[in-house]
């Protein structure tokens, strides 16, 4: 599945409504906010059609998996918005995991623990919240917002830099932090932030990670710098987003993907956003002086304008490595 | 006292408000510190024990409270020795888990962080033996199990 699907689910006193633009979507939040309730409508609408007398409005099929048999199920399963609701244990296992990868389903999942097995967007984990009547109804409109919503108490000028990868967007950064006197040093994998955060006194410290798989680190990385106003998280799609979104590559054809890929990322070839991004970048840069690859960063890419145009690309999303440098905004 | 064990926890009850269902008890709804957490949660207001008044739902029975609030009844009242899975709980009920714990010795099982606010506690992590007082301590040690 691709594209984004808004879902409206309601009866005669409730009104839910939201958009899910990604294969993995992770619903939590407090208590009493309507989660379960959504899933039960959803469940009763999809079993008993128009005699429920709920309505439910989507241009792909939704329903509920739940119990022992959700293998089974899920196997049989094509081209559905799939919700499974917190009383479902597997949705932590390695199993589940194999089965949502490669899957041409999406999955909206109601849970507060992070799941590990899976690599799910910081953006697409919502709460639902009432946000009074709908339309001059009596309907209570119940609507998703982000847990984590972008941050701006920015721009963030760091002293030191905390990169996730290792690899090429590791050497990016710590040469240009090289160049600014900044250190810069990797965490060997976003499962390592927290512990190499716990360690940290660096005044002035930027994390920056895969904001396109970092949810199921995000609650406990952001539990533990919530009250350390001179760490920062820095989280792009990947750092092969970063690169695209630079306008190093010429042409269109990056912009108009760029700006809606969820009509573009297909769920049964990429399970996550980060991994289409670089076989984007390798695509578009095959054959060609910027010639793209993970494990190793192409010496081009920090060429004088080639740099520039990347930091340029970070300041824009207000992360300056180093004010001083001329070629920064 | 509140001791909490971080983790998977097989002996522990995964989904309380399904034990809830089964297991409820009349007299549970109705007392004063349910009404209490009832009204502060869900925003309902109950009437007897077979009749909840839901602001959004209209009359409703204990089956439709919130999971939250099913947890937290059973982890007052239930005697039965079982450890419940608190991350049926959302941030908003952790005051109610503390004000528990205060009247009697509380273990739950939390599989996330939940945010048992700015104020100082004592909450005794099972899995390290260590007590903590704040979030900030709660958060290093939970970070590792979670």
């Amino acid at each position: 599945m691709h594209g984004k699907h808004k879902v409206i689910v309601q009866n005669n006193k409730l009104h839910y409504e939201f958009i899910i633009k990604r294969n993995i979507t992770i619903v939590q939040g407090d208590s009493a906010t309507g989660k379960t309730t959504l899933v039960d409508m959803i469940d009763v609408a999809v079993r008993q059609g128009e005699s429920s007398g709920i309505d439910l409005i989507c241009d792909v099929p939704c329903r509920v998996i739940a119990g022992n048999d959700w293998e089974l199920i899920l196997s049989n399963t094509k081209n559905h918005i799939i919700f499974i609701d917190e009383e479902n244990s597997f949705i932590n296992t390695q199993e589940f995991a194999e089965k949502v990868n490669g899957s041409d389903n999406y999955f909206v999942l109601i849970t507060r623990e992070s799941l590990y097995n899976l690599p799910y967007s910081v953006e697409e984990i919502y709460g639902i919240k009432s946000s009074g009547k709908y339309q001059n109804t009596e309907l209570i409109y119940q609507q998703t917002y982000q847990i984590y919503p972008r941050q701006e108490s920015l721009p963030i000028k760091p002293r030191k830099i905390i990169t996730e990868d290792s690899k090429a967007g590791f050497t990016f950064f710590e040469n240009i932090c090289k160049e600014a006197g900044l250190s810069c040093e990797s965490s060997y994998g976003k499962s390592n932030i927290f512990s190499v955060l716990k360690k940290e006194t660096e005044d002035e410290l930027c994390v920056i990670a895969d904001g396109a798989a970092f949810g199921s680190e995000m609650d406990k990385v952001f539990k533990a710098i919530r009250n350390r106003k001179n760490i920062k998280l820095y989280l792009p799609e990947s750092f092969e987003w970063i690169i695209l979104k630079s306008g190093l590559i010429d042409g269109n054809a990056v912009k108009t993907i760029l700006a809606e890929p969820e009509k573009y990322i297909d769920s049964t070839e990429h399970i996550s956003w980060e991994r289409f991004f670089e076989k984007l970048l390798v695509e578009q840069t095959d054959k060609t002086y910027l010639k793209y690859s993970k494990s190793k960063l192409n010496e081009a890419y920090l060429h004088e304008k080639n740099k520039s145009a990347i930091l340029n690309s970070l300041a824009e999303g207000n992360l300056q490595i180093s004010p001083t440098l001329p070629y920064l905004k | 006292m509140l001791s909490v064990y971080l983790g998977k926890m097989d002996e522990a009850i995964y989904h309380p408000p399904t034990y809830f269902d089964n297991r409820y008890k009349d007299e549970w709804i109705t007392n004063p510190l349910s009404v209490s957490m009832i009204k502060d949660i869900d925003s309902s207001d109950v009437v007897g024990p077979y009749l909840i008044q839901s602001p959004v739902l209209g009359p409703i029975s204990y089956k439709e409270l919130s999971g939250g609030v099913k947890t937290l009844i059973l982890l007052a009242f239930d005697d039965s020795g079982k450890i419940f899975n608190a991350s049926a709980c959302g941030d908003n009920c952790s005051k109610w888990i503390l004000r528990i714990a205060e009247k009697k010795d509380l273990t739950i099982n939390l599989r996330h962080i939940m945010d048992f606010g700015s104020n100082k506690f004592d909450i005794r992590i099972i899995n390290t033996g260590e007590t903590v007082q704040d979030m900030h301590r709660f958060v290093e040690i939970a970070g590792d199990y979670v």
